[in-house]
Formats: C-alpha cells, sequence, structure tokens
C-alpha cells in the first residue's frame, strides 16, 4: 500500500487542526480549508496510484548474465537495464531481485541506466530471477512495487560434484558440461620471474623472454607446495563503508573459491582484532568454505590487544638485541634488554598468538594470503599473524587497499 | 516539498480562514494549493469537489454535518483506492 510521506502528515496534520477550529467556532471557512485538504490529499494518493500503474506498464527490463548455465556456488554477473515511462513530478528506482537461492543483492538503479552486481548461487537447480522492484515517489507518498514478471533469463544450476547429463529433448548429442577430472591433473602457471642461474631451462618462457628481452622462468602452482590459507582481517563496524565491504567479501570468496578450484583445497581463518571468529582447516568442499564466509560483517573487536606486539615480534627482538652495541656498557644494556624481552615473550600470556599458531600448525600451508582493509587503528593482531607465520617459514601475501600502510615482514602487497 | 513551502501553505490557510465568506475562502484555496504545487497535471479533478463541498456547507448552514459525510465519503474513497491498489499488486505478481 502506498505509504505517506512527511509532507502528508504535515497536512493532514493541519486539515485537522483547522476542522478543530471550526466546530467549536462554527467556522463554515475553517471547515471548507479542512475539508479541502482533506479532498486534495486523497486526489493525490488517487493520482500517485494512476501514475505508478503507467509507469508499471511501460516497464521492460533487459537482464544478461554472462553465464546461465554454471556450477553451485560459483559467481555470475549480472547486468540489468530497465526503461520505463517515470511521470512528471513522480521519482522511481529500480532494483533487480536476484534468485531466491542466491547471495548478493542488487544495487539500486535509475530507469535507463544500466547496473551490474554480482550473484552467487548456493543451490542447485533450476531459477530465475525475481523481477524487479520499483521504488516509487512523489512529494506526498511512497511506494515499493514488485513486478514479477520479467524473470527471463533462467538459470541452471549443477550441484558440486556431478556430472551434467545433457538432459532435453533431441538427439542426445548436444554438448555438455563434464566435471571430472583428467588423469594428469595440469600445472597451472602462478607467475613469471627472471631466470637465475641454477633454474631449469625448461622452465624458461620464451614468449616472455622475448618481449621483456631477458630470460623469465615460469612458475608453477604445483611447486608451491601444501594448501595456502586465507586469512580474512573483519573490519571494525565503526566508520565501515557498505560498498567497500561488498568488494572486499567478494574478493574474498574469489580468493577461497579459486583457491580450491586450483589447488587441493584452502584452510581459512577469519580474525577480528585479537580474536578468532572462524577456522576452517584444509577444505576442499567449496560450500563449506563458502558458508564459513556467509554471513561476515564488519565486527567491533572484542578482545583488542592493546597494540601488544606478542611473543613471535618480542622472541625476534630479543634475538637481534645483544652483541650489536659499540660498547662495554651498550653491550651489556641490550643483553638485558634481550634477556628481559625473551622472558616476556616466553611467559606472556598471548591467546591470540597461540590460537593463530594452532591455526598455522593445522592449515600446514606454506603461503598466508591475508585479506584485510587496513582500517586505521590497532593492527598489532596482523602483526601477530605475519610473524607467527614467518616463524614457521611461510610466504605472507598482503591483499589490502591502494595506499594503505605496509606491514613490518609482509613478503608481497597486492591491490584489492 | 520543503518546510519554507509548507509554512507558505499554513500561511495560506489562515488567510483562507480569515476571510470569512465562503465563495472567498474557495478561491482562495484553489489559489493556495495551486500554488503549493509544482505540477499541477489533473488538478482539475480536484476543483469541482472543492467547490460541491463548499456549497454542502453554505446550504447546510452546519459545520458538523458536512465534515461527517466528507469523512464518510473519503473513507469509501479510501477503501475503493485500497482495491485500486490491491489490483496493482496482483497485476504485477507480487505477493505481497
Amino acid at each position: 500500500m502506498i505509504r505517506p510521506t512527511r509532507t502528508t502528515g504535515g497536512i493532514a496534520a493541519l486539515a485537522l487542526a483547522l476542522a478543530v477550529v471550526a466546530l467549536p467556532l462554527a467556522n463554515p471557512a475553517a471547515a471548507l480549508a479542512a475539508g479541502s485538504l482533506a479532498l486534495f490529499l486523497f486526489w493525490r494518493a488517487w493520482r500517485f496510484e494512476r501514475d505508478l500503474f503507467a509507469a508499471a506498464t511501460s516497464l521492460a527490463v533487459n537482464r544478461d548474465v554472462d553465464r546461465t548455465i554454471l556450477r553451485q556456488g560459483a559467481a555470475a554477473t549480472v547486468r540489468v537495464r530497465v526503461d520505463l515511462v517515470t511521470p512528471p513530478g513522480m521519482e522511481i528506482r529500480v532494483r533487480d531481485i536476484p534468485p531466491a537461492v542466491a547471495s548478493g543483492g542488487a544495487p539500486l538503479s535509475l530507469p535507463g541506466k544500466a547496473a551490474a552486481y554480482t550473484i552467487r548461487l548456493m543451490a542447485p537447480g533450476e531459477t530465475a530471477f525475481g523481477g524487479v522492484v520499483l521504488l516509487a515517489s512523489d512529494a506526498f507518498f511512497t511506494r515499493d512495487l514488485a513486478c514479477r514478471r520479467p524473470n527471463a533469463p533462467h538459470l541452471r544450476v549443477f550441484p558440486v560434484g556431478t556430472t551434467e547429463n545433457g538432459r532435453g529433448t533431441g538427439a542426445g548429442m548436444g554438448d555438455a558440461e563434464v566435471d571430472r577430472r583428467a588423469a594428469l591433473a595440469g600445472q597451472g602457471i602462478r607467475g613469471f620471474r627472471p631466470y637465475r642461474s641454477g633454474d631449469d631451462p625448461g622452465q624458461i618462457d620464451w614468449k616472455v623472454s622475448a618481449r621483456r628481452d631477458t630470460y623469465y622462468i615460469r612458475q608453477l602452482t604445483g611447486l608451491e607446495g601444501g594448501t595456502p590459507l586465507i586469512a580474512v582481517d573483519l573490519p571494525p563496524r565503526a566508520g565501515d563503508d557498505p560498498a567497500t565491504f561488498a568488494r572486499f567479501s567478494m574478493a574474498v570468496c574469489g580468493a577461497v573459491e579459486g583457491a580450491i578450484t586450483s589447488r587441493d583445497g584452502c584452510s581459512l581463518l577469519v580474525v577480528a582484532g585479537g580474536e578468532v571468529v572462524r577456522f576452517l582447516p584444509r577444505t576442499l568442499d567449496i560450500r563449506e568454505a563458502l558458508a564459513a564466509l556467509g554471513g561476515l560483517a564488519p565486527l567491533e573487536p572484542r578482545a583488542p590487544l592493546y597494540r601488544a606486539p606478542g611473543p613471535a615480534v618480542l622472541a625476534a627482538r630479543a634475538a637481534r638485541a645483544p652483541g650489536a652495541g659499540a660498547g662495554r656498557e651498550e653491550r651489556a644494556y641490550r643483553e638485558r634488554l634481550g634477556d628481559l624481552l625473551a622472558a616476556f615473550a616466553a611467559q606472556s600470556p598471548a591467546p591470540f598468538a597461540a590460537a593463530v599458531r594452532a591455526a598455522l600448525g593445522r592449515a600446514e600451508a606454506s603461503e598466508v594470503r591475508l585479506y584485510s582493509l587496513l582500517p586505521i587503528g590497532d593492527r598489532s593482531h596482523l602483526v601477530q599473524i605475519v610473524h607467527e607465520a614467518k616463524v614457521r617459514g611461510m610466504r605472507v601475501v598482503l591483499r589490502a587497499p591502494a595506499g594503505s600502510p605496509a606491514l613490518p615482514g609482509v613478503d608481497v602487497v597486492e591491490v584489492l | 516539498m520543503t518546510d519554507r513551502g509548507f509554512l507558505l501553505l499554513c500561511a495560506g490557510e489562515v488567510l483562507v480562514v480569515a476571510a470569512g465568506d465562503i465563495m472567498v475562502a474557495l478561491i482562495l484555496q484553489v489559489i493556495v494549493l495551486a500554488a503549493y504545487l509544482g505540477d499541477r497535471r489533473g488538478y482539475w479533478a480536484f476543483i469541482p469537489a472543492a467547490a460541491l463541498f463548499a456549497a454542502v456547507l453554505a446550504v447546510s448552514g452546519h459545520v458538523l454535518l458536512p465534515l461527517l459525510g466528507l469523512a464518510a465519503a473519503l473513507g469509501c474513497g479510501y477503501a475503493a483506492l485500497t482495491l485500486q491498489d490491491y489490483r496493482l499488486t496482483l497485476w504485477a505478481g507480487d505477493d505481497a
């Protein structure tokens, strides 16, 4: 049903006040003013309904999905453009309704403007879009109208681990997607690096070498060893930007999906400040991994670390402290400092560092991919994760927004 | 609509009440509401209804009875509007 705006409420209150004045004073002019204001509001409501009907009948939806046959949990990009005739004085915005089994929401857009968004279909079967919602408003009324009819295209979602049997009418000679592992799994190329003495010449990539005018070696994913650990640092709720967090979530989901499909699984560690929110060791199940990521939202840290460096950093400082001084007094001071730091490192009750250490031990990963928005404030939990990983000899890749400050110990920083 | 526009509408209503004569009040009311509106498309449909109400007020010589009659008529109108909205919802295929 249509909803009144603040203006309509004000006019209704004015009409009521005029009626209250008119009755004891028996003033026909006040009664006329009150009655005509009520009539005016009714006329506006009737006109709003008529305009909304005219807009809805002119609705045309052009929706395009990059793939209509896809696997459960896979991402699909939807581009939608809604055209309709907007009556004068009325403002209409449009929101696409994704399939009921999809995760991810559509943005609001103006008629005639294309909008793009990403969905993940979490349940197998045939499904369709839910239509579009028209959010119409004028100066007096608003109304959300869900138009269910424009629901094309239909999507087919196959469960993970099953094979499409190409069902349908016809001679059965059509192409079908096959989910089957080859007998010899090929090695993907993770990247390229300059040739160093002792490298296998068979791994030289001649195209890249010719382009760069120096020898480049292919780095194969299979040579990395182990599965990656994807660590997600949930940002605090204060000052969060929904769009940025949505991009962050999509990047994390994409990384998990990519790690599971291109390798033999991954481990997932979700932290918020000095607290481990979720940990999923060495999973091969994309549904399990996406379910662990589902419902993630900015979270106010409940166990702040108050910039504590953690035992790994203390131990590293303790190892560095002695022996570097020039004079005898400075050397004695450094030895004393090293002893103190070592004592703190050994006796400091650091449950977060212990939990991270245990998680890294169970993950058996060779690489930690740390996803963080690096918000302003205490980043000691990230420092502790990085140093615990370095103690185990892991490579640490930080993915953060452009312009973020560096974290000590990180090997590679990539822009989200 | 801005708050300033609403204040001007209130001032116009004070002018309508101060007019005293019902005919002058009707003319002023039509002008005030027309000035308040940005888009006057279909405004002609409102003027006869307001004129009819003014005529009933003038003929009856009472204030309460015409106001009660108008409230009843608007109640029926609201029911019709709800029915129209329900039909629109059904046409759009909405479950709500």
